[in-house]
């Protein structure tokens, strides 16, 4: 091996041989150089296993203590991206072991070859990462207390805590003792299958019915006001986006409702008496006098009067909705069975029946839901269910409690380690950068096969959290 | 130079550059140029020299930070109730001493500055093995500073500076900026432990094999791979604590299901082999003041060798044992107790060759030496009491008390702190070419020792008569301790403070250094004082470790070597230097000569043999 | 001064500064990955019961560390003492999580998953929403 003279003069050629001009001068020569930095990668390597390993007991302390949660929640991920990110990090390395491979051999335009194609699987690890990642943000499928899924494991929609989910506007007060929801208006119905409510039917149908209130005076001289139903049409539709906010002025020169204008809304879906309704309603009605403010000066100011007078409701109650209207609300408390004034003009009227049996039917998930909805905790099923439906079943109802502990650890490790592709993007653009120039000879390529290295250990945490994370069962 | 770069196998051994004797010294490399070149010359330097300097001033600068807060702590607790501030306010001064003290003075202390300024000359190597990442390292260490003392006037800490959970995640305070500068740390000591152990296995010269290394050494070996292995799981333990605050992730906090205990087993992890990556350097450090100032060589060097590695890997067996009354079951209890004993005994095999060094030694009591025998006492205590904590039955009565506390501070501070002076006074001389002021040394040297123990043995009796730690308010029963232990406080707090202020007047004031002053035998007294750029003006002579034989004092505090370079000195115990060997000469003439087998190899240098009795006499100085 | 492939004796080649890879090694390695990739996917579909599903899984995972590390990561022809870094960081993170998991298997129940008898489910109240 030549050594290298300390103070050679640092040419303009690179690489020919001679010695690199990158061979630092408190080393003896290139091999000394190289010999550490490879120690030094390997050490750094060490203590990137130490760092990624809190969340690896973190893993397996929740994992051997509530296996349930992982069961359940390990279905809202995607198998098939995590197979194709894995795929894609497996030929990354193979790509960055070769340009360790071409910088040895001087091979200039195969490790320019490789370190691109190095980077661009890097890239499309974070981008199949960032459509991952922006579905559950989406279904609200996220850590800690931002835990909130609109569907369940199994795909079914589901109504949450806060139901801030795609397609509805919701703001619901709980009664955490019991675990209902009290006060609170819904912007659309929501396929609830929230077992714990009881009563739940399956099906309901929700009519407009536009008459006119009339006084008819008794005989005893009592004024009652009476709904004269002129006709009646059966909602299905569902009350699109742009309905829901501020609105230029329409052709009558009035201000549009600030918050939502009513549309009526319903589908045959699962309700349940003493719940909420979710609907609403637009027409003319909606409409706000421009300036005048209303009765309630802001939709808030509306929802506490409604909920105070949620006392007032029974289950053949009414309750005035023209209250709620200007500036109003997007839904507002309804007991299902009960006749709701609307204005003047348009009323709605729920109607639900009970399901059928659901062992006539001879589905047992619908089975199991109506015992669970009837209060009955033990799961008693018609048939043995095969694991295969034991799972299905489990997927489609509401998470298991501390679900959100798994999206923690979900997002920490994946986070964590999506963080340390992203470094290793820009390492491998400087390299490749270095590399355009020559830098790298058979004398000098440390820099390449230590980010290598690197490259391998985000490769091979990955090949952990894979089966960890995606391929519970 | 072709010559003797021929002569080094290529994979082991520095090439030292051809630099005249002349040369100026790593201080004064850029003197005459204006003052932005000089300026950008400590800013960008790659010299690991002035890297431990730079160290050294921040290191200094948050002692008298972290001290200013002990003080503080201490003028509160003079009465009873409320002194001088509220209880927020309290919990605030001590979090921060605690914060300051153990993140940027203790753990980065010996290995970063001294270590940084010393190791590579120690070894025979011109630099370490990867010198900008050691300037990374500084800067890290100064970010971290930054951040985490930006957060003093952003609110400060109040958490303790153990950030347990669940409070560290509900806490008003910037518990946020705090953790980042302790990422940050984390990550400065982590580079720097990488950067020694590769030096350590790469640079030592030809004759240095693994047991000729100096036991400072040794130790710096061993606390590197502590810093290695540990540090990182400090990390990811901030990085979550910062984001389980910041989004609420959950991972700690039990209402979302998360485990506050959880965070204790991922902080004590690190934690526990922190506290050694704090003493072992000092242990080392130890090693070689008591050999230097008792003119005799360690005693059981390699047992001493073994159990620094072994207390760095034992070191990691027992986190648990901070965590006896915190809801660790009986069963974890009872191992992480048992496994805690063990982990006393490599410090005990070094405390008894310490001593047996001592004995029949020509023990000189310089400033250094003073401050090695306070450590063997003071270190003794602390360790001794520590394995009192480490009994379960007893610790569950003292945990949190102010037993403890004087554990902790024996072991960090009158460990080593003391270690830390003892070292910064013996090496002053070789890496700023001047001698402290010696009789002062000795008075803040026995202030120090003084005002420690008057501190810390009070606190050892209220703590285990029950006075919790951490505590504002306590009984009047304890007063008079406390009041003892304010006292002892100031007296150590201004000998430390006299000690930096020394110090840094002897930089202008002090007698000019000479190459050996206290008869050292290791490499660095071979090299200049103050060394040059690459450290030695021509390879040092590795020979026989902690051998005093050759070295004579010619007056005080200048000592120099008998005997020729190239001779062994157990070859000339007490005869006139004979002429050297016909030596190395030729590289064809050293490879056809194998060196005897029992002795380290000669001479690596090339010196023109001819000249080698005269020379050898102005070569040392 | 450009070297061509050595591909007779690739696999021994310590003439530069470090053992060159073939391509044939980096070829089967990273084919015997893919292939283990699919294996793992596909071993989702058989049922082996709770604990061996997630044996199963390791054991393949672990197959492909061990590729990795032996062959993209050259351990199998460097220095031994890199090897005894890496392994020394495995162990202390094994030793973190035993020990975790001594402690806290002492107290928390292991439910191990019963497909018959599936846990109820209830789905807590939402949390205290602070600021």
């Amino acid at each position: 091996m030549t050594v290298e003279q300390p103070h050679a003069a640092h040419g303009e050629e690179y690489g020919h041989g001679h010695g690199s001009p990158f061979i630092q001068h408190h080393y003896d020569d290139a091999k000394h150089q190289f010999d550490s930095g490879k120690l030094g990668i390997w050490i750094f390597l060490a203590q990137e296993v130490l760092f990624f390993s809190a969340l690896f007991v973190a893993y397996i302390l929740y994992r051997h203590h509530h296996p349930e949660i992982y069961s359940y929640a390990h279905k809202y991920l995607d198998v098939k991206m995590g197979a194709i990110n894995t795929a894609v990090l497996i030929f990354s390395s193979l790509t960055a072991a070769w340009a360790v491979r071409c910088a040895q051999l001087n091979q200039k335009r195969g490790l320019i070859l490789c370190l691109s194609l190095t980077i661009a699987c890097a890239c499309t690890f974070l981008v199949v990462k960032y459509f991952e990642y922006s579905h559950k943000v989406h279904e609200h499928i996220l850590f800690g207390r931002y835990f909130d899924p609109c569907v369940s494991s199994g795909g079914n929609h589901l109504l949450t805590r806060n139901n801030e989910c795609p397609g509805s506007k919701t703001t619901v007060e709980w009664d955490k003792e019991k675990a209902v929801a009290t006060a609170g208006c819904f912007a659309d119905i929501a396929i609830d299958q929230d077992p714990r409510m009881e009563g739940v039917q399956a099906s309901c149908s929700v009519a407009e019915i536009t008459g006119a209130w009339e006084e008819k005076v008794s005989a005893d001289g009592k004024k009652t006001k009476t709904f004269v139903e002129k006709s009646r049409k059966a909602i299905t539709t569902q009350c699109p986006e742009e309905h829901f906010g501020h609105e230029a002025s329409g052709e009558t020169g009035h201000a549009k409702a600030s918050y939502p204008c009513w549309e009526v809304t319903a589908q045959p879906a699962v309700c349940r008496p003493g719940w909420f309704y979710s609907w609403t309603c637009s027409g003319p009605v909606c409409l706000e006098e421009s300036g005048s403010g209303g009765p309630f000066a802001s939709q808030s100011a509306c929802q506490e009067a409604r909920s105070a007078d949620a006392a007032k409701l029974k289950t053949q109650g009414t309750i005035a909705m023209s209250e709620c209207l200007p500036g109003g609300a997007s839904g507002v408390l309804v007991n299902y069975n009960d006749h709701y004034e609307r204005g003047e003009s348009i009323r709605i009227e729920a109607d639900c029946k009970a399901p059928p049996a659901a062992t006539e039917t001879g589905d047992s998930f619908a089975e199991r839901e109506q015992q669970l909805q009837l209060g009955k905790k033990a799961i008693a099923p018609a048939h043995k269910l095969t694991t295969h439906e034991a799972h299905e079943l489990e997927a489609a109802g509401p998470p298991p409690e501390h679900t959100n502990m798994f999206f923690t650890i979900y997002f920490a490790m994946t986070g964590l380690h999506g963080v340390h592709v992203l470094f290793g993007v820009f390492v491998f653009i400087w390299l490749l950068i270095r590399a355009t120039k020559g830098h790298f000879t058979s004398d000098y390529f440390g820099p390449v096969d230590f980010a290598a290295l690197y490259w391998h250990i985000v490769d091979l945490i990955w090949i952990f959290l894979f089966p960890l994370l995606y391929l519970i069962h | 130079m072709a010559t003797s770069t021929a002569q080094h196998k290529p994979s082991s051994g520095p090439v030292f550059p051809d630099g005249p004797v002349n040369e100026p010294n790593y201080l004064r490399i850029n003197d005459g140029k204006p003052l932005w070149e000089r300026i950008k010359g400590w800013l960008f330097t790659l010299d690991h020299k002035r890297i431990g300097m730079m160290y050294l001033f921040g290191i200094l600068g948050s002692l008298i930070v972290g001290g200013a807060f002990a003080l503080l702590v201490r003028t509160e607790l003079w009465a009873p109730g409320k002194t001088i501030v509220t209880q927020d306010t309290y919990n605030q001064f001590f979090t921060l001493h605690g914060a300051v003290m153990i993140f940027l003075v203790i753990i980065p202390g010996i290995p970063a500055a001294l270590g940084n300024i010393m190791m590579p000359i120690q070894l025979g190597a011109p630099d370490v093995a990867f010198p900008k990442l050691n300037l990374a390292s500084f800067y890290l260490w100064c970010s971290g500073a930054i951040l985490l003392v930006i957060a003093i006037p952003f609110g400060g800490l109040d958490t303790g500076w153990t950030l347990y959970t669940p409070y560290s995640l509900e806490s008003k305070t910037p518990v946020l900026i705090a953790t980042s500068g302790v990422f940050l740390l984390g990550f400065s000591s982590i580079f720097t432990g990488i950067n020694f152990l590769v030096t350590i296995h790469k640079f030592r010269p030809q004759g240095m094999g693994w047991f000729q290394m100096p036991l400072n050494i040794w130790a710096i070996y061993a606390t590197a791979i502590m810093q290695v292995l540990a540090t990182p799981v400090l990390g990811i333990t901030v990085l979550l604590l910062a984001v389980e605050r910041f989004a609420h992730i959950g991972i700690f906090d039990p209402t979302l299901g998360g485990d506050p205990v959880l965070f204790q087993h991922f902080f004590w992890f690190y934690s526990h082999p922190a506290v050694y990556i704090m003493i072992i350097p000092a242990m080392g450090v130890i090693s070689e003041l008591i050999s230097t100032f008792s003119r005799k060589p360690l005693f059981g060097y390699r047992f001493v060798a073994y159990s620094s590695v072994s207390l760095a890997l034992l070191s990691f067996l027992v986190w648990g044992h901070h965590m006896f009354v915190s809801g660790q079951s009986r069963l974890a209890n009872m191992v992480f107790s048992a496994l805690t004993f063990t982990v006393g005994i490599p410090s005990a095999i070094k405390v008894f060759n310490w001593v047996a060094t001592l004995y029949k030694g020509d023990i000189r009591l310089k400033t250094p030496m003073l401050y090695a025998l306070s450590f063997l006492l003071l270190f003794t205590i602390g360790g001794l009491t520590g394995l009192f904590l480490g009994i379960l039955s007893v610790d569950v009565h003292l945990h949190d008390t102010y037993f403890v506390v004087a554990h902790f501070h024996y072991v960090m501070m009158g460990s080593t702190l003391v270690a830390f002076m003892g070292a910064l006074h013996y090496w002053w001389p070789k890496f700023t070419g001047r001698m402290y002021p010696e009789q002062l040394g000795k008075i803040c040297a026995a202030g120090v020792f003084f005002g420690f123990n008057l501190t810390f043995i009070p606190q050892f009796i209220m703590g285990s008569r029950g006075m919790p730690r951490r505590y504002w308010d306590y009984d009047p029963q304890y007063q008079i301790y406390h009041q003892l232990s304010t006292i002892g406080a100031f007296v150590l707090g201004i000998s430390l403070l006299v000690t930096v202020i020394y110090l840094f007047a002897s930089l202008k004031n002090g007698k000019i250094a000479p190459r050996n002053p206290w008869g050292g035998s290791s490499l660095e007294w071979q090299a200049p004082t103050p060394p040059p750029l690459y450290n030695f003006e021509k390879p040092p002579l590795i020979h026989e470790l902690y051998n005093y034989d050759d070295l004579v004092e010619v007056s005080e505090d200048l000592w120099e070597r008998r005997a020729p370079l190239d001779v062994e000195p157990s070859e000339v115990p007490g005869h006139a230097p004979e002429p050297a060997k016909p030596v190395a000469a030729h590289p064809a003439a050293a490879e056809a000569a194998p060196p005897p087998t029992e002795e380290p190899k000669p001479a690596t240098a090339v010196e023109p043999p001819s000249k080698e009795p005269t020379e050898t006499k102005d070569g040392d100085k | 001064m450009a070297t061509t492939t050595h591909d007779a004796h690739d696999d021994h080649d310590d003439h530069g500064l470090a053992h060159t890879a073939s391509v044939r090694v980096l070829l089967a390695t990273g084919g015997s990955l893919l292939f283990l990739t699919l294996v793992t996917v596909l071993a989702t579909k058989v049922d082996f019961g709770a604990n061996l599903n997630l044996a199963v899984a390791m054991l393949i995972a672990v197959i492909k560390a061990t590729l990795v590390v032996l062959f993209f990561m050259h351990l199998k022809y460097d220095k031994i003492f890199h090897t005894v870094v890496f392994t020394s960081a495995i162990l202390a993170a094994a030793l973190f999580v035993g020990f975790t998991l001594m402690d806290s298997s002492q107290y928390q129940q292991t439910n191990i998953w019963n497909p018959d008898a599936p846990p109820a489910a209830p789905y807590g109240p939402r949390p205290i929403v602070g600021g």
